[in-house]
């Protein structure tokens, strides 16, 4: 077997600085995300900013997850948790009707393996006067209501996942919650 | 400055190098998470994907064209160029992905959710992508260092990562409009994601700021008369201007300032991609000229007009008097002149880089090609590779594609929403 020389080594060496380079990217970076929490206490009935000047009042209790969190100008998202809940909402531009957004988030919901939608939709409302619909959906090892709403040429897509258990009690702050979604139209 | 040494990178040499194992090994590991990704896209939307899939490729055609093109006198080896593509599909992009979402995640934590959803993308994106791409570039030095011979070099190496992770990237994006729409196997969100991302927004992509980032390296690697610290420092800043060309692109500013029509969203897009790419430009053009001064120089050494005359020096040098020569040939002699001249320019290049060499055992059987072109050339009473006047048909031709390509590019912005 031949011989490694010199100059071989050290670029040998050297690639071995590009990987522990990337390594640091590809896994140091992540690993110094998971020090540092995530979630972020929130003040009980105060609106919390969703994105494109939507806003919602999170169930009392319940904490914003910062990483699913990205209220922007035109577009956004917040996820809150309860327990083991997640809340999430998400905010985008949208031009349909609401049963088009609707078959939309379905389809967006049946389209990952294992999930599926249960039992049929049923109109919702906010307090804000937004229509909305809102259903039921199973996945392997937890389920889930979603909802969505139409309004001031955005959809206000709504996801709530957990067990069974944790959802029984829950849901009915969150659905409280979902009632307080405003559009206010400022951000954009 | 040119290095003197230019050794052809065959494939097999570069299996004896113990580095490229190690490289190998990570684009082996970048290509299983990029296969897992695609086969998770095609399983869910098929059609989509595959129509992606073929759109970004088709699109990487005239983009790997081009940057090959730049290096015309010391063409690099195809499969570094290879080598340099698959660590911006591969592997800079499996890193990019966990280490972006962390970034954006750090900002979210450290400052805010508002910081993150205005400027995540400009200042995590940017810093992680970069530092990935850019180390392409280093592996081929590692690996096959005499091929980095001209701050030119490491331009064709450094943007061809960027093509590699721009096609990449592009098809994940593509495909993942289509799961954000929401009505299935759908290619309508390629097609939009494809004008935007290929027509709108492709030029001044990774392709652009990869490029930049390589010149710095390349700088580094030849500029051996300059001072360590110089060289390192030329280096930072070329990736400095390549992480700020990003952060700008990336960034929110504009996003609103001009209006909603088409031809504000035109001038964004040229206040935000036109700065580096005119920088680049510039660079591509002055390291160009250094490299073709080099290798012509060596050329005029051998004061033999059958092998390269006074004028076809001064064409050699230049891209559009190259091709201006084999368009004259094509006018006087047709086809089989502009393809003996073609020839002629590229055996004359490859004869200039192995002047260059210490010893090449090639440079005999490059002459004697040199002199069959010229044979053909004479018997088709068209004996000069020169450049010709400026033709009216060739300026009417530039204005008809640039305004085509105008069009293309307002066609594609009204498509997506712009007007």
């Amino acid at each position: 077997m031949a011989r490694i020389t010199g100059r071989e080594l050290k670029d040998l060496v050297g690639t071995f600085g590009v990987v522990a380079t990337l390594a640091g990217l590809a896994f140091g970076l992540p690993a110094v995300d998971r020090a540092f929490s995530a979630e972020r206490p929130l003040r009980s009935g105060i609106p919390v900013d969703v994105g494109a000047g939507v806003t919602v009042v999170p169930p009392s209790g319940a904490t914003l997850d910062v990483t699913g969190t990205r209220p922007g100008d035109t577009m956004g998202s917040a996820l809150f948790r309860l327990g083991a809940v997640q809340y999430r909402i998400a905010v985008r531009p949208f031009d349909g009707n609401l049963d088009t957004a609707a078959t939309r988030l379905r389809q967006r919901i049946t389209g990952t393996p294992g999930y599926q939608v249960t039992g049929s939709q049923l109109a919702v409302g906010t307090i804000g006067g937004l229509d909305g619909l809102q259903g039921g959906y199973t996945a392997p090892g937890r389920g889930g209501r979603y909802a969505v709403f139409v309004g001031d040429g955005l959809t206000i897509e709504v996801i709530i996942s957990g067990n069974d258990l944790d959802l029984g009690r829950t849901l009915p702050q969150i659905e409280a919650s979902t009632r307080t979604l405003r559009v206010d139209g400022t951000a954009r | 400055m040119i290095s003197a040494e230019v050794r052809p990178g065959r494939a097999a040499a570069l299996a004896r190098v113990p580095a490229f194992w190690v490289v190998a090994a990570l684009l082996l590991a970048g290509a299983v998470r990029m296969t897992l990704i695609t086969a998770r896209f095609a399983t869910a939307y098929p059609i989509a994907t595959v129509t992606a899939v073929l759109l970004f490729a088709l699109l990487a055609v005239p983009f790997w064209w081009v940057v090959r093109e730049l290096d015309f006198l010391e063409r690099e080896p195809i499969e570094l160029l290879v080598l340099a593509f698959a660590w911006g599909a591969l592997v800079a992009t499996s890193v990019s992905i966990p280490a972006g979402t962390a970034g954006e995640n750090l900002i979210a934590k450290l400052g805010s959710p508002q910081l993150a959803a205005g400027w995540g993308a400009a200042l995590a994106g940017p810093a992680v992508e970069e530092i990935a791409k850019t180390l392409g570039v280093v592996v081929i030095v590692l690996i096959a260092r005499p091929q980095i011979n001209s701050v030119l070099d490491g331009v064709v190496y450094g943007a061809m990562v960027g093509l590699g992770f721009q096609i990449a990237e592009d098809i994940v994006f593509a495909v993942g409009a289509v799961a954000l729409a929401g009505q299935g196997d759908q290619i309508q969100p390629v097609i939009a994601t494809f004008l935007l991302r290929g027509f709108v927004s492709g030029v001044w992509s990774h392709t652009l700021f990869g490029a930049l980032a390589g010149a710095g390296i390349g700088y580094l690697v030849v500029r051996r008369d300059r001072r360590p610290a110089r060289r390192i420092g030329v280096a930072v800043l070329a990736w400095l201007g390549a992480w700020a060309s990003h952060a700008l692109w990336n960034s929110p500013l504009l996003i609103d300032g001009l209006g909603n029509g088409a031809l504000a969203l035109l001038a964004v897009l040229v206040l935000k991609g036109l700065p580096p790419l005119l920088l680049i430009l510039w660079l591509v053009r002055r390291a160009h000229d250094r490299e073709a001064e080099y290798y012509v120089g060596h050329l005029a050494t051998l004061r033999d007009p059958e092998l390269i005359t006074e004028s076809e020096m001064r064409v050699l040098g230049s891209g559009s008097a190259r091709a201006s020569a084999r368009r004259l040939a094509g006018e006087s002699a047709g086809r089989a002149g502009r393809h003996a001249v073609r020839r002629l320019q590229r055996a004359q290049a490859r004869l200039a880089v192995e002047l260059s060499r210490a010893s090449s055992s090639e440079r005999h059987t490059t002459c004697e090609h040199i002199r069959v072109q010229r044979r053909v050339l004479r018997g088709l009473g068209h004996p000069e590779a020169i450049a010709g006047p400026r033709s009216w048909r060739h300026t009417a031709s530039t204005i008809v594609t640039t305004v085509v390509a105008i069009a293309v590019l307002w066609v594609a912005l009204s498509a997506l929403g712009g007007a």
